[in-house]
């Protein structure tokens, strides 16, 4: 079994108990399906970059999942199906390392030292 | 007059050529900011590191000026895409 990590971009009308009833149904569909869900991940509320669907605004929830090939696809029809999903996406996880907090979750002024400036244009 | 040539045309003018490379020779060596912080991998969600390849019209930041090796650049190719896709960053900035 491999690891996936999703994220999806629901309407920003979502209340919180919605979004978590919404969660707990997609990890209801994982498990039924023989995966299992990893780690889960809120970011709630964050402006999108551009517009989608005239939403100004998304939640953000990351599912990190060990799951058969299978349920990516049967995910990704779900979340489809569902009007009220902005935006999807499930990648391949390349390292382990993703099993910690992501760089979302960081507080924010963190992020010592500029670590990668790019080099100013000559 | 000829002092707002030199900072302005760049390399329109044949014959200053030669004068052009010679600027060039004393150049910082440019080098890959990932290899040099051990970095393997490259997260599409670290917003803040992608945004800082992305300048201004949030076009991916070459690598001819960057210095980023191959497989770095290829990487923050995917991260950035993957980024752009989920509206973290923007495709374009007007």
């Amino acid at each position: 079994m491999l690891q996936y990590e999703t994220v999806f971009i629901a309407d920003p009308t979502y209340t919180d108990e919605e979004v978590d009833e919404l969660i707990k149904g997609y990890e209801q569909v994982v498990t039924a399906a023989g995966g299992k869900s990893v780690k889960i991940e809120k970011w709630g509320k964050r402006r999108l970059a551009y517009s989608i669907r005239h939403h100004e605004e998304g939640i953000y929830v990351l599912m990190t999942l060990e799951c058969p090939a299978t349920l990516v696809k049967e995910l990704d029809r779900r979340f489809r199906m569902n009007d009220r999903i902005l935006r999807h996406m499930a990648v391949r996880v390349e390292s382990e390392l993703q099993l910690g907090p992501s760089p979302m979750m960081r507080p924010r002024p963190e992020r010592d030292e500029q670590l990668l400036e790019p080099p100013m244009m000559p | 007059m000829r002092e707002s040539r030199e900072s302005g045309g760049r390399g329109q003018d044949r014959g200053r050529k030669k004068q052009y490379k010679k600027k060039f020779l004393f150049r910082k060596k440019k080098f890959c900011k990932f290899c040099d912080e051990k970095i393997k991998f490259i997260d599409y969600k670290d917003v803040r590191l992608l945004q800082a390849f992305t300048p201004e019209r949030a076009k991916i930041f070459p690598r001819r000026i960057a210095g980023t090796c191959s497989k770095h650049q290829r990487k923050l190719m995917q991260a950035i895409k993957r980024a752009r896709i989920l509206a973290l960053i923007p495709f374009t900035s007007d």
